[in-house]
Parts: C-alpha cells; structure tokens; sequence
C-alpha cells in the first residue's frame, strides 16, 4: 500500500513539458484581464458595491467589508494588474497571489454575487500561486533566464486537470434526479422564453428540446473529462466542450464562463500542440531572449523540485473539494429545497426557484407590528436571491432587528412570511412564518425553522 | 472494429437515443403552444399603453384650458372647472403610471415621468417658497413641489373661497401656470414619442433584461408594489417602525379622492394583468402564463387571492373620506393591505419564475 503511494507521488512528480501549463497562465491571464474589464464597463461595480447599505456575508469572513468607492475600484485596478502580471509572467507568484486576493476580496464582500463559476475562478488563482507557471515563455524569465525550465513536475499540470474534472463531475452528479431527468425542469421553463432567436427560436417551444439539452448535459459533465483525456476521443470531445458551452452562453446569462471553460480544457491536449503555439507566438516577437533555448536543449535544464509542504497543501485541498459537495447528505430534506450545504459544490443552473419574502417586525412592548419594504435596504438581485435562501433570509432578519432597534423599536422580533415556487410548482411557505428570527443564531447545523416536511419533491 | 470508433460516436449515439427514447413518447408535441410575444407586446401598445397616455393627455390639456379660463375671469365657477378637470385628469394618470419605460425613462437630467409628474406627498413648504420667490423656471431638483400633486395643493388647499381670494395673486398664479405647463410638456413629449417608439417595442420580444416583456412586467411589479407600500401601507402605519398610522401620507391629501385614484391604480393593474384595452381583453400577461408550465395552477391561485383583494377593496366604505378612515385605522383598511400583501407572490416570484422573467432592470451574470 505504501508502495504504491509513493509509486503515485513518484509519477505525480515526473517532469513533464511545461508548455500546457504556460499556455493555460497565458489564456486564464487574458480572460481575467477581460473579465475585469467587462465587469468594470458594464457598470457592474457600481450596481454591486456602491450605494449599497447592505451586503450578505459568507460564513466566517463576517469581517470582509464593503470598502468606499474609491477602494472598490482601486480593487478591481489591482485585480486587473494581476491579471496582466499572470498572462506576462511577470513577477508571476506575485501577480497570481495579488489577482487572487483582490478576486476573492471582492467576491467575500457580498454573499449575494456568489457564483459557482467565480468560486472556480478563485480557486484556480490559488493553485496558479503554487506552479512555476512562469518557468518559460515569460517575462521573468525574459529578465532572468536563471529560473527557466522547460519542464515542470506532472502534478503542476494535472492538479488543474483535477480542479476542472472536479467541476464537470460533480455538476453531473448534481443533474441526477427525478426533475432534471424525468420531467426535464427545469429546462422546460428556462428554453421556451427562448423562442424568439433567430433560426433555431422554434426549437425551443418543444418538450423533446428540454429532454435532449436535460440528458446530453448529464452525459457531457459526467464524462467529458474522460473523453477529453483519452486521446482518441479528444478532439470530437473537445468540439463538444466548444458546442456546448457556445450553446449555454447563447441561451443563458453566464458571462464569460463559456470562454473560460472552452481555453481551460486546452490543458488536456498534448505538449506538441501546445509547443506549436507558443513557438507561433514567439515567432510574432522575434525576440530570441523572450525564450532563449530551444526545445532541444530542455535536458539539461533542472526540473522545479516539489517542496514536501505543498505536497501536503494540495493533498487537503483536493480531499475538500472531494467531500465538501457531499456535506448535504448531513442535513435532512431535500437539498434544492433548503439549499444547506448547496454552494461550493457545483449545483451549475440546475433548478428555478423565485421568492417573495415578507418581514414583519414587531415591538415588544407595544406588540405593534409592520411590514418591511425590503427595496428601502436591499438592491433589486439581493432581494431576488435573498428570498429564497434561509441563510441569507436570517442575516437580513438580523440586520433588520438592528436596525430597527436603533430606530426605537423596542427588543424588535423579526419573522418572515417567505413563499418560494421551484420549478415552477406553485409556492409554499419556506420557512416557519411564526419564528422571531433576531432570536436565532447561524450555524452548520441544520436550520429547524426550515420546513421540510411534506414536500413532494 | 478499432476501439477509437467505439467509444465516442457510440456513447453520443446511445444518449440521442435515450433523450427520444424518452421524449417521444409525446411525439415532439410542443409542450407549449408557441406563443407570440410580439402580439402580446402589440396589444400592449395599441390597446393600452397609447390610449392611456392619449387620454390623459386631452386631460390635462382641459386642466390648462380651464385654467387659463380661471386666469381670464376668476369666479369660484372657473375654479370649480379647474378642480374638476385636474381630478379628471389625475383619474386618467392612474391609467398610464404604470408604463413609466420607453419614452417616460429616465434620460439624461429628465428623471421618469413618474418621478416628474407623479410624487406624493409633496412638500406644501417648498412649494409656498418658490412660489414666493417666483421661481417658475421650475430649476431645481425638488420634484415634491411640482407634478400632479402640486397642482392639487395649490388648488384644494382651503376652502373654495380662501382659495378663489388667494389665487388671486400673481405668484400663486405664475406658479400654477408653469407647473401645469410643465406636466403638458412632459407629457406631450411622451404621447409624441410613442408611435415611433411602439416598432421598437414590438420587436424587442425576448425575456432578457432589457427586453420590453422584461421592462413592462417590472413597472408592472414595481406599480403594484406603490399601491401596497406607498398608497395603503404608509398612510395606514402599516411599514416596520411605524407607530401609528399616517394620514398625511396620503395620495390625494387635498382633493381627497385617495380612493377613486386607489380604485382606479388597482384597475390598470387588473387591466395589464388580463391585456385588457381598448378591444376589451386582448393577449396580456395571463394568456402568456396560459402557455407555459405551471401557468394555470398559478393562474387559478392567483385569481382567487386577487378576488380577494377586490373584495377587500370593495369593503372600503366609499362614503367616508379615506384620509379619515386611515386616520382611525379602520379594519376594512388593514384587510385590504393584508389581501395585497398575500397578493405578492403571484404577481412577484411565481409569475417571473415561470415566464422566466427577471426581477431586475440591471444586468447580471447566473451561473
């Protein structure tokens, strides 16, 4: 048994041409650079993270803070440079940790901007901090061609093909039950608003439409990282990977998700191909020092050592992002339903729900109740999402009491009368509308004032 | 045969068939009878949304007329008229205060028209100060000093005979002038705007944010909403942290006709939600939820809680005045917002889940 741990980490640390490796730091540099920038041009760092009197916070960083304007752009100017500094290779673990920290700085800041694909985003950051990305093809090297290696240990590229399998499995494992595959909810609901695209539009009002885009998705996530590391599937997977994330870019609000996943999977194809491109790219600099040895003379070059601790770093990290999506089987009921233990598990678009939340909030002593108006604190998509998340619905509930309290509201309860439709079910009462919320504190543990019972689904 | 054919082809063909395999049971029968949202978006326009704001432009063209009327020979008969004709035309305003989008949006300096002509409570204070400082140029950002409900201070402030002696006086009358000016000004500008904006409309038939389905359902929402929170639950002290109720939040503080203009808000409402027009019922929100899944169970819970609401409405009484009925906090006051409070949900969540509509006028990614 021992044996064959170290036969594993014996392979894991063979040295292996870098290109995939640089090729990969090149594309995710360029569509973070891009992403910034998107984000920064669409207006969205206003709409996120100015005027806002309140944001939702992940569970433990309670302390991450809405900074003032000027910082929340300084931010987002810092996350550009270390974007920049990833693609250029340029002071490279410098850049990749900066990207990372302003990345998930800004992310922590509100619960409510949570995406799976932003999640991934951070994650991969951090592993980019770990490898020698910036070993060729790169301005470090280009200044101090000391460091250059044209091979780096197998792990440095495979914990990125791990990291991307882990996504795409688990979302299928995720579509695996009664409503994605037998009643095709909720792509019943989502394609038909769809109808009106040119061409294909029609397509959409079919039931046999949902079925197919419910089951290929099923089979695509499950298996697409197989295909595209066995060699003679790959291109035909590779062009379903393109397909298929054209495909949900065109139909659903994503972002540039599609972009990231059809750059990142290049990682799975070989060295050749990927030598073929920077030596392209090279070519367009015609500067020999940009990459000063040839491919033939990689045998000499050292090969970057693995340091122990990052052996035992990347070995918990991967143990987590194995059994963190699995926490729900902790919590009873039906986990789209009262989503504990949801996020950071790749649930990617895979049920409809919507909410109206109504919070009352009651003086204690005088026993006179009112309505909250939830616009007077909260952005329209902290609202929408808010409604239908018991964690969230509690924060606000807090800060409710709160505020209210110091408005004169004397020892103020707050309950909320939340209705939620999931795929497109008529709505029920989400949680207990008779609990004073300020009285409960968040956990781990499961919420009882969730209502579970009773549920078809 | 070489294993490189077996594999992917074969796994890809498998899973096609499962998908038929599956779905042909219904024989490509589309779930959904295709609806056309451009017809729907078309009624909106033709039957609706232009006649109303049509209407309530001859209105207040009547209210300046009469007015002008008053200016030329002041007698308590042209003061009468002009009262009559600004709660004609604040009746036709609860008609067209729901399509605050396209031409009435905001542009620029111009806030919504909404926001121009449709704030209350306004602020009595302000006003009496720029009309005492003959600011008639209108050049401030204090939208609670002119609009519909400014124009009802200065005309139903007092009593009909401190009112004829006071508008009298020339800054007062300046002031009315230009405000009502300025509400035909806004206004004709919009009803001018519309025809050439209504293709555009009708083409722009997705569900995206943006879209015009999009647009119309969220001033649809944010209306309904105004009649809830801002009609109803203010003035009744029904909101967190109130104390009691506050009757000088009413709508028409002044003129006293919060409930006819409450009736009458609820109606295009009712209107919208049934495509309602010129043509009676016409292709709206319910034949659009009709086509989609889940559409009629919604529809059969959403009717009977709306009937609700009507019912509550109904039970206001119509021979007291609603300032005074709030001010005693009359139970047929918080059961009508008890109905539009359980009303929410149908027209909010539930609806925009399933015609897959955001709640939002800002874009955003999802994953």
């Amino acid at each position: 048994m021992h044996g064959r741990l170290a036969q594993w980490l014996k392979f894991l640390k063979t040295p292996v041409p870098v290109a995939p490796l640089i090729t990969f730091r090149i594309i995710f540099g360029l569509l973070m650079a891009f992403s910034t920038l998107r984000f920064w041009w669409l207006g969205w760092i206003e709409d996120h993270f100015i005027n806002t009197h309140f944001t939702f916070k992940y569970f433990g960083f309670e302390w991450v803070q809405l900074l003032p304007p000027e910082a929340m752009y300084a931010l987002h100017g810092l996350m550009f440079i270390g974007a920049i500094g990833i693609t250029l290779g340029l002071y490279y673990r410098w850049s990749a940790l900066l990207f990372f920290l302003t990345f998930t700085y800004v992310e922590l800041v509100d619960l409510t901007y949570y995406l799976n694909h932003y999640y991934f985003v951070s994650l991969v950051s951090l592993l980019l901090i770990v490898v020698p990305a910036n070993c060729y093809f790169s301005l470090d090297v280009y200044f101090n061609p000391k460091i250059q290696s044209q091979q780096v240990p197998r792990w440095a590229i495979d914990i990125f093909k791990w990291q991307i399998g882990i996504v795409y499995i688990f979302a299928g494992i995720a579509k695996i039950n009664t409503d994605w595959l037998i009643h095709a909810l909720p792509l019943k609901i989502w394609l038909p608003p769809h109808s009106s695209l040119p061409l294909i539009g029609p397509v959409f009002n079919w039931e046999a439409t949902a079925y197919l885009f419910s089951w290929f998705a099923l089979f695509y996530d499950l298996f697409i990282v197989f295909f595209l590391v066995w060699k003679p599937t790959r291109l035909l997977a590779y062009l379903s990977v393109v397909l298929f994330h054209c495909l949900t870019g065109l139909l659903f609000p994503i972002g540039i998700f599609p972009l990231v996943m059809i750059g990142g999977t290049w990682i799975f194809f070989p060295e050749s191909f990927h030598q073929k491109l920077l030596d392209k790219a090279s070519n367009l600099f015609k500067r020999a020092t940009f990459v000063p040895h040839k491919r033939e003379d990689n045998q000499k070059v050292a090969v970057v050592k693995t340091p122990k601790y990052i052996a035992w770093i990347l070995s918990i990290y991967f143990l987590i992002q194995l059994l963190l999506p699995w926490r729900y089987l902790l919590y009873p009921g039906n986990l789209f339903w009262t989503e504990e233990g949801y996020r950071y598990s790749w649930r990617v678009m895979l049920v409809e729900k919507a909410g109206t939340a109504t919070f009352y909030v009651k003086d204690s002593r005088s026993g006179r109740e009112g309505v909250v108006n939830n616009r007077e604190f909260l952005r329209e998509q902290q609202e929408r999402l808010m409604a239908y998340q018991p964690d969230m619905i509690l924060q606000f509930a807090h800060f409710l009491a709160e505020h209210y309290e110091r408005e004169g509201v004397y020892q103020p309860q707050v309950r909320a009368e939340v209705y939620v439709t999931m795929n497109g079910r008529p709505s029920n009462l989400l949680i207990d509308p008779e609990v004073n919320l300020a009285a409960i504190k968040d956990s781990w543990r499961h919420k009882e004032w969730i209502i579970i019972a009773g549920r078809e689904f | 045969m070489p294993i490189k054919e077996v594999s992917f082809f074969h796994l890809f063909g498998f899973f096609v068939i499962v998908c038929c395999s599956v779905s042909c049971t219904n024989d490509d029968q589309p779930v959904i009878p295709d609806f056309d949202r451009s017809a729907m978006l078309e009624n909106y326009a033709n039957n609706l949304i232009m006649p109303a704001y049509e209407q309530l432009f001859t209105k207040t063209q009547d209210l300046k007329n009469t007015w002008e009327l008053f200016l030329a020979a002041p007698d308590l008969t042209g003061l009468e008229n002009t009262q009559d004709a600004w709660e004609a035309a604040y009746l036709a305003w609860q008609a067209a205060n729901a399509y605050n989008f396209g031409p009435a949006e905001e542009v620029g300096l111009n806030k919504s028209l909404v926001e121009e002509i449709g704030v209350f409570p306004v602020d009595a204070a302000g006003i009496e100060n720029y009309l005492s400082q003959g600011a008639t140029d209108l050049n401030n950002a204090d939208r609670d000093t002119r609009g519909f409900l400014a124009i009802e201070y200065l005309l139903f402030r007092s009593t009909n005979d401190v009112l004829l002696n006071e508008l009298q006086a020339t800054d007062r009358q300046n002031y009315l002038t230009a405000i009502i000016d300025h509400l035909n000004d806004k206004l004709e500008a919009v009803v001018n705007a519309w025809p050439a904006f209504k293709n555009e409309f009708i083409e722009n038939n997705g569900t995206s944010v943006g879209t015009s389905t999009s647009v119309l359902y969220n001033e649809f929402i944010r209306s309904y909403e105004t009649i809830k929170n801002f009609k109803v639950g203010l003035p009744a002290g029904k909101q967190a942290g109130q104390t009691g109720p506050e009757p000088d939040l009413v709508e028409s503080r002044y003129a006293h006709i919060s409930l006819q203009t409450l009736k009458a808000h609820l109606q295009t409402i009712d209107a919208i939600y049934y495509g309602k027009g010129l043509n009676g019922e016409g292709i709206g929100l319910h034949e659009y939820l009709q086509n989609v899944v889940g559409g009629p169970e919604l529809i059969t819970s959403l009717e009977i809680q709306w009937a609700n609401v009507q019912a509550a409405l109904a039970n206001v009484p119509t021979d007291r005045n609603f300032f005074e009925l709030v001010e005693e906090e009359d139970a047929s006051i918080s059961a009508l917002h008890t109905e539009l409070q359980k009303h929410t949900r149908f027209f909010k969540s539930d609806m925009s889940s399933l015609l897959g509509l955001a709640i939002t006028f800002s874009s955003n990614d999802g994953d």
